[in-house]
């Protein structure tokens, strides 16, 4: 049983992350490789702030949250003005420049050999009373105004401009957002796992949250959810496949971007009003 | 009243000058028509005005206020909204949707009310709604609000991307080939469309347009370019005497 709660965990505290790609890969369209780089930002400075300065978690917490934000602007100045596979290499470029800087700054940080002793103050209905609070933030924003400016952006920037959209300065509320919901995931993970290091969250797992996104739909926050949930706890549960778990998610991505390429939910929601309306189709 | 004013706007290409010291009037309540030869300029000189490229040189100016050089968003936030003439529609919004976006300057909850979903959310929600359904019953498409607006059929494709320029409440709208692949029932149609729209609505108009039919018959004023300089303007029935313009179109006399 433990070790099923332990799987869940892990599980959900990814599905945080996979959010905080949603509301910038799925819905805005801007891939991003750092996502791992705000990981590691809110993992360090909640571990940091608790363990060196006393502070309470609930504060640590926070400071990790504002930490992510502040670094999510600064990055953003520049980087917002750059298009789609530029973005994405100086994202890349800013998730390793993080690594290496943990690494360097051994005084503060430990350098390679990580932070060890941070005490398991995360548990299950924690993260799954987050994943719901930040669902329920995302899925608001998506039905109106906010939402509909982001697809407009990943669709068409000249004509979302010529919409009144100010693309620059939507694009950087999205990226802050996703920014402060990632490092938020990053503050759980260090209370999770109890000891983390720079290596945590590579460029790799990364992208992983952005291939999970497009598996579920890009216009499905209930399909990157599912997708997130199969993908984390099915290697996990299925100890057997364990290596071949990449490779499946490999397939995966074939038949999803040649067969579905809107992804395997397409633009469909779980809402009461959607499963009713899916009950009367299927009478 | 003058709705819009271009003074002597300019734009280069590295080095192909597109538009060349091109000026023009735009009257209140009026349609006006820029013609041409393809690769004339006309499209060049919609995205100079809408903040698409910038100017080289000149100057415009919108009920009296300077716009050069503002961005495209602030530009139809004053009351500038285009069609294009390669429609444009969001892909991934659905027909509502496709109009719904192009009242987002109209509304006034913030981002924070959003994410919690205020009252004030939700009854903005409901007009844009009420006024997006409105709009499309009034150009025939209010079957279609679910469905996704590249499954539409060309003219309605074309009627849509209207109804977003509308949406808004402009007080200018720039048509780029507006009857571009349409029939002449379409046509016909989107003449009367544009005069009901400009009476009920106080609307100026100003269309970048190669079907001369429509062109002749409800454009006050016509401006004509070729090569980015303008060589003519005037009413309808002057511009078909031009020598310039005939020559422009036909070539020279054999």
């Amino acid at each position: 049983m433990e070790f099923y709660i332990k799987v869940l965990e892990i599980t959900c505290l990814h599905t945080i992350l996979v959010l905080g790609a949603y509301l910038m890969t799925g819905l805005t369209g801007l891939f991003s490789l750092g996502q791992g780089g705000f990981v590691s930002i809110g993992a360090y400075t909640a571990s940091i702030a608790y363990l060196h300065f006393n502070v309470p978690f609930p504060m640590a917490i926070l400071m990790a949250v504002l930490m992510g934000s502040a670094v999510g602007f600064v990055i953003g100045i520049p980087t917002l003005r750059l298009h789609r596979d530029y973005f994405l290499l100086v994202t890349f470029g800013f998730g390793e420049m993080v690594r290496a800087a943990l690494l360097h700054l051994a005084q503060l940080t430990g350098g390679a050999l990580g932070i060890a002793g941070i005490p398991k103050v995360v548990d299950l209905p924690m993260i799954l009373v987050s994943i719901l609070f930040i669902t329920f933030l995302i899925y608001n924003l998506k039905r109106s105004r906010f939402g509909r400016n982001c697809i407009a952006i990943r669709d068409d920037e000249l004509a979302a401009s010529l919409m009144g959209i100010n693309v620059y300065s939507h694009k950087m509320k999205v990226f802050i957002l996703s920014s402060a919901i990632t490092s938020y995931g990053g503050a759980l993970y260090a209370f999770l796992i109890m000891f983390i290091e720079p290596n945590l969250f590579n460029w790799l797992e990364s992208a992983k949250l952005i291939i999970i996104t497009f598996v579920g739909g890009v216009n499905s926050i209930t399909g990157a959810i599912i997708a997130s949930v199969v993908y984390y706890s099915f290697g996990e549960f299925f100890r057997f496949v364990d290596v071949w778990r990449d490779v499946l998610l490999a397939l995966a991505v074939l038949f999803v971007t040649i067969f579905r390429p809107g992804g395997i939910f397409g633009s469909w929601e779980l809402s009461p009003k959607n499963l009713l309306r899916w009950r009367v189709k299927k009478d | 009243m003058e709705v819009l004013k271009a003074i002597s706007i300019s734009k280069n290409f590295g080095g192909v000058s597109a538009v060349d010291q091109f000026a023009m009037v735009q009257p209140e309540n009026e349609i006006t028509g820029i013609i041409g030869p393809n690769g004339a300029g006309k499209t060049t000189v919609f995205n100079l005005i809408t903040g698409v490229y910038p100017l080289d040189a000149g100057e415009i100016w919108f009920y009296g206020k300077n716009i050069t050089g503002l961005p495209s968003h602030r530009i139809t936030d004053l009351g500038i909204t285009r069609t294009f003439q390669n429609i444009r529609l969001f892909r991934n919004l659905n027909v509502l949707d496709n109009l719904r976006v192009a009242y987002g300057i109209k509304v006034r909850y913030t981002m924070w009310e959003e994410m919690i979903r205020w009252p004030r959310v939700k009854r903005e929600e409901g007009e844009t709604e009420e006024l997006a359904r409105s709009y499309l019953a009034y150009f025939g498409l209010e079957k279609y609000g679910d469905m996704f607006p590249y499954n539409l059929p060309y003219g309605l494709q074309r009627r849509l991307e209207l109804a977003r320029a509308l949406m808004a409440n402009p007080k200018l709208l720039l048509l780029d080939e507006p009857a571009a692949g349409l029939n002449p029932k379409e046509i016909h149609q989107l003449i009367e469309t544009l005069l009901k729209m400009k009476e009920e609505k106080n609307l100026s108009i100003i269309m970048v347009e190669h079907h001369m039919e429509l062109v002749m018959n409800i454009c006050k004023m016509l401006y004509v370019l070729n090569f980015g300089k303008k060589i003519a303007e005037g009413e309808p029935k002057d511009i078909q005497q031009n020598e310039a313009v005939l020559q422009a179109y036909l070539g020279d006399e054999g």
